[in-house]
């Protein structure tokens, strides 16, 4: 362990497996794929999406990398969105 | 340059430099950038470029060699001037408030002139010459199936918790007809209306909007030469903003000038004290909010000249709640592992959540990329000022920057490694 967190406070950082972060949903997003070897991509004709950027179909309908609702609800969440 | 920090990474040194981190200078930065003269930074405007002008003398009077690279976005929808709207039924004539009333959509065609037409209901009655009121659970794409021969479609639209319609520039391409959003309230009085009252109740409006092609430009500061094979260090944030409208300022302050602020004093921080060999970048983004332009275009480049940084891109500095979202992409088990670390240290909960930014562009180019979001008031609307972008927010991320490279630099063995990525 490093000695820098031998002083953290007990709040920070992930609560679970950091790595998780790795397959949040939306991630099939049009703003940009993550690299393959990484992950499991989501089905991109899934009928539902996380709440940011919706699904691909969605995202497509709205000519956006975001489905329209997906974006509104983002927003209501305080949640970044890109375009 | 000062000597590197200890291998086993002494938190004195590290809490030193965290000290060190300025709330006001950031503050600073944010409210300079949601100023007027930048017109909130819509990428190819005046104010756009402006701000780059700016940010590129701010990082170089840190000890950064700028240099900006320039690339062409077409169709950026601008509305040139405000909507002229107003709602009469039964001879009262009701003028509806741009940006809280109605919003022009993406989706409309540019009509200056004023159109004067009744209104109706999509997929009810015949369309010709009507405003349609389009209902809830209709799509556009559906409504323009029940719209042969009308004026215009209204949408109903929700409008945040300060009562603006937000605005977006990636969004559908125009269509045949012109389409205004209208609050969802006002959207529902004016259906009932419209059912009642047949020709009694019109509704007139322009739709000023135009797409225009124009130049961004991506600003690359280079503070530090990784050593061949090192870890390389890439901050990155957008500056863009959607820009202001006639008549309503959209300043951006918390989108993304806080992201900005918190790149740009975490670099000026890291910039004298990582050790040789550790490689450290800053790129301020144009075009994000067209779509993330600006990083695929640079991540292209990068991908192109073989160099394979280590991303941090902040996007949303503005207001925490209870945690900061992260998004990775890329082979980043490593830099996730260190962004956990430095959260710990500087007690930041962190949460696996969408951070739909700059930083897909760079995962999706096979480098390892975090995007990091801490939330944000006003989005995309006039609501987004500085008074609303929390010092501590700003502290607060930037630590966990700076804390993040402090890290990174003392084990690089960690980063370097694809144990965990490769599949």
């Amino acid at each position: 362990m490093n000695d820098a967190t031998s002083t953290t406070p007990a709040a920070g950082g992930f609560t679970g497996d950091p790595a998780a972060a790795l397959t949040v949903a939306g991630t099939s997003g049009c703003c940009g794929n993550p690299a393959q070897a990484t992950l499991t991509l989501p089905d991109p004709a899934a009928a539902t999406g996380g709440p940011c950027c919706g699904t691909t179909a969605e995202a497509e309908q709205a000519g956006s990398c975001c489905g329209t609702t997906a974006k509104q609800q983002a927003v209501a969440t305080g949640q970044g969105c890109c375009g | 340059m000062s000597g590197p920090p200890a291998p086993t990474t002494a938190p004195a040194g590290l809490d030193a430099l965290l000290d060190r981190v300025s709330d006001e200078r950031m503050a600073t930065t944010v409210t300079a950038l949601a100023a007027d003269a930048f017109t909130g930074r819509r990428v190819g405007s005046p104010g756009g470029t402006a701000a780059g002008t700016w940010l590129a003398d701010l990082l170089a009077a840190t000890g950064a060699a700028v240099t900006r690279d320039t690339f062409t976005v077409g169709n950026v929808p601008q509305v040139y001037a405000p909507p002229g709207v107003s709602w009469e039924q039964g001879g009262q004539v009701v003028p509806l408030g741009f940006g809280r009333d109605v919003a022009v959509h993406l989706a409309s065609a540019d009509r200056p002139q004023p159109l004067r037409a009744p209104l109706g209901t999509a997929g009810y009655g015949d369309p010709g010459g009507r405003w349609l009121l389009v209902p809830s659970g209709m799509s556009l794409f559906d409504a323009y199936g029940h719209a042969d021969g009308a004026a215009g479609l209204l949408l109903a639209r929700g409008v945040d918790t300060d009562g603006w319609h937000y605005t977006m520039l990636a969004g559908p391409n125009p269509g045949p007809l012109p389409v205004l959003s209208i609050e969802t309230g006002l959207h529902q009085r004016m259906t009932d209306a419209a059912h009642r009252a047949d020709h009694d109740t019109t509704l007139t409006a322009t739709t000023p909007i135009r797409r225009t092609e124009v130049t961004a430009t991506n600003l690359h500061a280079r503070y530090r030469i990784a050593a061949p094979g090192g870890v390389d260090l890439l901050l990155t944030a957008h500056y863009d903003g959607v820009g202001d409208h006639p008549g309503l300022r959209q300043p951006a302050a918390a989108d993304n000038g806080s992201g900005v602020a918190v790149v740009c004093e975490a670099a000026r921080l890291l910039a004298a004290v990582l050790p040789d060999g550790i490689g450290l970048q800053v790129a301020l983004l144009d075009a994000e909010e067209t779509g993330a332009l600006g990083s695929a275009h640079h991540a292209r480049y990068l991908t192109d000249a073989g160099e394979r940084p280590l991303v941090l891109n902040v996007d949303g500095a503005g207001h925490l709640k209870t945690a900061a979202a992260v998004e990775a992409g890329g082979p980043a088990h490593g830099l996730l592992a260190v962004l956990d670390q430095a959260a710990r240290h500087v007690g930041l909960p962190l949460v696996a959540g969408p951070v739909a930014s700059d930083n897909r562009r760079y995962a999706a180019a096979g480098l390892a990329a975090v995007g990091i979001g801490a939330g944000m008031a006003g989005y995309h609307s006039p609501a987004d000022t500085p008074d609303r972008v929390e010092n501590a927010t700003l502290t607060t991320v930037c630590r966990l920057i700076v804390a993040t490279a402090w890290l990174a630099a003392a084990t690089p063995a960690t980063l370097l490694s694809l144990i965990g990525d490769e599949r």
